[in-house]
């Protein structure tokens, strides 16, 4: 793929994962065949930051979890109030990257 | 994050074991006769119980074998007994055979889940269900 659409798609997609993971998605993009381009611009990620705020409001019913995508997860958080309600305090710090994680995954679906 | 064998049993095993010592603190509590103490967030915040509130009561009463009692005081807590009751075994047995039958069970209930003909209900039970518990006024 043409290394102008790569950086563009890294410049406007880069808040959604680590910054670990960039270089290597840069990477790989490159590589990449150009006719994946259009279903590329058509993945949907998750945005870590409505995340956190959803975390912060309904992280005690799992709403967090749920949205992105690890039901089960989520379902653990609903039943137990939130793991007791400290589980729900440390996911307001981990669920950033946890968004980060599962956009990456997808992402590394999109690659493969 | 992806989810393994390894991850997903430690997750449960710990969440298993912190829910039994949760248990058991209550249930010593109401023995003595002191006031348990109250985690729930939102029930802290807003004075309303949570879904999920009164779950420990309810297994509590489940255990003494009032499962009418259980029932009423919350349906949820019968959910939460009955896995809290076979995940561990489950886990254990996995271990020991050296298979993965039950993280197998886990990633094909969560896309079940997943699948709006199943979310939705289920969502809705649990809204009646919180719905019903603001009413209780657990």
């Amino acid at each position: 793929m043409e290394a102008s659409k790569v950086d563009m798609f890294i410049m406007s997609n880069g808040k959604f994962f680590e910054g670990h993971h960039i270089n290597a998605i840069r990477e790989k993009l490159l590589i990449v065949d150009e006719e994946k381009w259009p279903m590329l611009s058509t993945l949907q990620f998750k945005e870590p930051t409505t995340i956190l705020i959803v975390s912060l409001l309904a992280g005690t019913l799992g709403i967090d979890r749920f949205m992105i995508g690890q039901t089960g997860l989520g379902v653990g958080k609903l039943l137990t109030c939130g793991g007791l309600g400290i589980w729900a305090i440390v996911d307001w710090f981990m669920i950033q990257q946890a968004t980060r994680e599962v956009n990456m995954e997808k992402m590394q679906q999109f690659l493969h | 994050m992806t989810l393994n064998r390894g991850r997903l049993y430690t997750i449960l095993f710990i969440a298993c074991f912190a829910g039994y010592i949760w248990l058991y603190l209550n249930i010593s509590e109401t023995l003595t006769g002191q006031q348990s103490f109250n985690v729930c967030l939102i029930k802290q915040v807003t004075n309303i119980p949570c879904p999920s509130c009164g779950s420990t009561r309810s297994i509590i009463s489940l255990s003494k074998g009032q499962l009418m009692e259980a029932f009423s005081i919350n349906p949820l807590g019968i959910v939460v007994a009955i896995i809290m009751l076979f995940t561990p075994i489950w886990v254990i047995i996995d271990l020991l055979f050296k298979r993965k039958t039950l993280l197998n069970f886990y990633q094909q209930l969560e896309s079940l889940l997943q699948q709006r003909k199943y979310a939705i209900p289920l969502g809705l039970l649990v809204i009646l269900n919180w719905v019903w518990n603001i009413v209780k006024g657990l």
